[in-house]
Order: C-alpha cells, then sequence, then structure tokens
C-alpha cells in the first residue's frame, strides 16, 4: 500500500465523520451537544477542503465555521432553552 | 417528527449533491477558466490566483458580499441592543491562568491576522480570514474579562472608513481606467513575489480585513453582552 | 541524510504520543482523568511532530516552531478551562479518587434531561 492510497482511506474516514456528525446534530435533543457536532462537521469539512487542493477555502471554514459560528451558536443556545422540545 | 423529516432532508440533499459530482468538478477547463489560468498572472502580478479572481475579475461580487456582511451585522446588532430595565446575572469570572494566558495572546493573533490579509496576494488567505482571526483573538478577551466592554464608537468608525475606502477604490479605477475597480491602469503592478506589488489588490484586501475584523468584533461583543430574558440567564 | 533520520524517529516518538493520548482518552475512568491524558499527551506529541518536521525540512524551522511555541502554550489553559467549569457544574468524580481540593466551591447545578 502506498502513500496514496492511504490518503483516499484517510479522505474516506474523514467523510464518514462528517456524515455521522451531521446526522447527529439534526437528531440529538440536547441543543449543546448539537452544536458541539455542528462545529466537528464544519472542522472536518475544512479538512477536506485541503485536500482538494484550496487552502483559502479551508482556512476561512476553519475560523468561521469551527470558530466563530460555533461559539455564536452557543451564546444564542445559553440565551434560549437547552433542551429541544420540552414542551412538545 | 421533526427528526425523521431531518433524516431525510439530508439523504435526500447528500443523494443531490452525489449526482452533480461529474458536472461540478469538471476535467477539462472551460473557456472563461481557461483565460484566468492563462492571464492571471499578467493581469495582475500577484501570486495567488484566487485573491486575483475575487478582487480583480470578480471584484463586484466582493463588494456585494462586504455589503450583506455589514447588514447582517447591523440587523442583528438592532435587534439585541441593550434595554435598560432588565437584569442580567453575573456569571462566573474566570480563573486568573485564563485572564493572563487571554491578555497575553491578543496581541499575537492580531499580528498574525494582519499578516494574513496583507500578504493576501501572495500566499493563501485575504481579508475574509484575517477578519475572521482577528475576531476570535477579539473573542478571547471577551470571554476572559467578563465586564470589559469594547469601544463601540471607534470600531463603527474603523468598519464605515474602510467599507468607504473600498467603493473609493473601486471609482479611483473607474476615473484612471473607465472600468469600476479596475486593477492595471491604477497602481503599478510591480515586481511579482513582493509585498507591495499587485496593483490595488494588497490595499482592498487591508480595508476588507480591518472592516471584516472591527464587524464581527462588535458582532460578538452584543450577543455576549445581550440583556437576558426569560429563560437561561 | 542523518538529520533526516533523527526528524522521522522524532516524528515517530511524537506519533506515538499523540496515539497514547487518544488511548487514555478512551480508557480513563472519569471526565477529570480524561482531559489530563487527552491533553499533557497531545501536546507533547504535538511538539515533537513539529521539531521533528522542521529538522527534516530546515527551511521551515522558524515557522513550526511557532507553531509548536503556540500549541504548548493554549492546550493547558483551555483544558484548565474546560476542568474548572466540569467541576463547578458538578460533573461526579472516579470512586477511587483519594483527595479533592475544590470541594469547599459550591457547585452550580442546573436540571438538565436528555
Amino acid at each position: 500500500m502506498n502513500i496514496v492510497t492511504w490518503l483516499n482511506l484517510v479522505d474516506l474516514l474523514v467523510c464518514l465523520v462528517v456524515i455521522i456528525s451531521a446526522v447527529g446534530a439534526a437528531v440529538h435533543r440536547n441543543l449543546l451537544a448539537a452544536t458541539v457536532f455542528a462545529g466537528v462537521v464544519s472542522l472536518a469539512i475544512s479538512f477536506l477542503f485541503l485536500r482538494l487542493a484550496a487552502p483559502d477555502v479551508a482556512m476561512t471554514e476553519a475560523a468561521i465555521g469551527a470558530g466563530l459560528s460555533t461559539v455564536i451558536f452557543l451564546i444564542a443556545v445559553r440565551r434560549t432553552e437547552e433542551v429541544e422540545g420540552k414542551d412538545q | 417528527m421533526k427528526q425523521i423529516i431531518s433524516m431525510i432532508a439530508i439523504v435526500t440533499v447528500g443523494f443531490v449533491l452525489w449526482q452533480l459530482v461529474p458536472i461540478a468538478m469538471p476535467t477539462a477547463l472551460g473557456p472563461v477558466t481557461h483565460h484566468y489560468v492563462a492571464d492571471g498572472l499578467k493581469d495582475n502580478g500577484g501570486s495567488n490566483l484566487v485573491t486575483s479572481i475575487v478582487v480583480n475579475y470578480r471584484g463586484f461580487d466582493t463588494l456585494g458580499e462586504v455589503t450583506v456582511l455589514f447588514l447582517s451585522v447591523s440587523g442583528a446588532a438592532f435587534v439585541l441592543r441593550r434595554r435598560s430595565g432588565l437584569e442580567v446575572t453575573e456569571p462566573v469570572p474566570a480563573s486568573e491562568i485564563v485572564q493572563t494566558g487571554a491578555r497575553a495572546l491578543f496581541a499575537p493573533i492580531v499580528v498574525f491576522g494582519a499578516y494574513i490579509f496583507v500578504h493576501g496576494h501572495l500566499t493563501p488567505g485575504g481579508g475574509f480570514q484575517g477578519g475572521a482571526v482577528i475576531a476570535s483573538g477579539v473573542l478571547l478577551l471577551l470571554l476572559a474579562d467578563r465586564d470589559r466592554s469594547l469601544p463601540h464608537g471607534s470600531l463603527s468608525w474603523i468598519e464605515s472608513l474602510s467599507g468607504l475606502g473600498f467603493v473609493l477604490a473601486g471609482l479611483a479605477g473607474l476615473i484612471v481606467t473607465g472600468s469600476f475597480l479596475a486593477n492595471k491602469g491604477v497602481l503599478p503592478l510591480g515586481q511579482w513575489n513582493r509585498v507591495v506589488s499587485a496593483g490595488i489588490i494588497p490595499i482592498i484586501y487591508i480595508l476588507i480585513g480591518l472592516k471584516v475584523g472591527s464587524e464581527l468584533s462588535v458582532l460578538l461583543d452584543v450577543m455576549v453582552h445581550a440583556a437576558g430574558d426569560g429563560e437561561g440567564n | 541524510m542523518i538529520h533526516n533520520i533523527i526528524g522521522a524517529v522524532l516524528v515517530l516518538i511524537g506519533a506515538l504520543f499523540l496515539f497514547l493520548g487518544a488511548l487514555g482518552i478512551v480508557r480513563m475512568p472519569d471526565l477529570y482523568n480524561r482531559m489530563q491524558t487527552g491533553t499533557k499527551a497531545t501536546t507533547l506529541g504535538n511538539v515533537l511532530t513539529m521539531i521533528g518536521l522542521g529538522i527534516m525540512h530546515p527551511a521551515w524551522l522558524p515557522k513550526l516552531l511557532l507553531i509548536a511555541f503556540f500549541v504548548l502554550f493554549t492546550n493547558p489553559i483551555s483544558s484548565h478551562a474546560l476542568a474548572r467549569a466540569a467541576h463547578r457544574v458538578g460533573v461526579p468524580m472516579t470512586p477511587l479518587t483519594v483527595k479533592d481540593t475544590l470541594k469547599d466551591k459550591k457547585p452550580v447545578v442546573k436540571e438538565v434531561e436528555v
């Protein structure tokens, strides 16, 4: 197995992480956990952007998606309720 | 019920994007892309082709994007403005290690963000990335000292003047060469791979970096200090 | 040639420490132990990997040293903040704990379902 096959395997694993975290962010009822999952999705996607030879987009996604966007979501969750659908 | 709908939405969107991959990533370059790749260095003089496209060939879209960012931050700051008469419960102050570390780290982070947007035409990066890094440094300061509030007056002056500077740079292109946001005739292209080169691109990126950095800092400050009411604190 | 071998050995040791950090996160009994292995092992693994890469490519050495210094500075601060927040919220410790230094700080407990 040369280096190219190893890198393809790593790409496949990161794609799997993206799918599982996206499903977890959509399904989970505790909004703090859903926000953390969304941050993991942004981080894994920025790695995939780097593997597709787009360093500008990877830098933007890492700084804004995995950093600022997660913090803004957390501040918004703190101001409102923390568990989704408490009255349903 | 909501979870079933979101699962179906994820599966459908994933399937549609998977089928669109041969269209979105073609193996041969189209005619416009071929012109960008072939003449990009000659027209702009900067080593980073992506920033040449963003600022020069598609500069008008960048102006629209900066406007959208300004509108969204203004809207959020207007909705969350501080209302007198509602009390805020005091959260636990951060420990001394976090406070000292945040104050020591703020200056290197701002310098790093400035490095990213000054060298936008040479290395991967640009105005938006540098502004986001500066805003994350300001967020570190806000999380360390709970009762520190940013000077909103100076930050809004910086933001407005940077946005005005962007439009003025485009107007300078209009006056000199006859097309808005032109790059070739306004400033000399200079030598390749030096900081002072590539015409008007570094100036526009410095202005965008300052604007985005101050905007996102104001947004974070407004959100952290918004008066809470109802549940939560 | 010799700097290639030294750099490769350092990167290998760094990767080993990163693996030990991940193993510790899985196998430790409670949150505070996990955070301890998670920070210490991964910080050392990061720093060793950066230094090993810098020795293999001497042109990149100043920037890699800057990154290693930044990681060394921020990782312990962030894990300290997380552990302090976890103790204030009231995350339980494992029954094997011998001494609790922060026992007199009242935890802020909030009832959250799910």
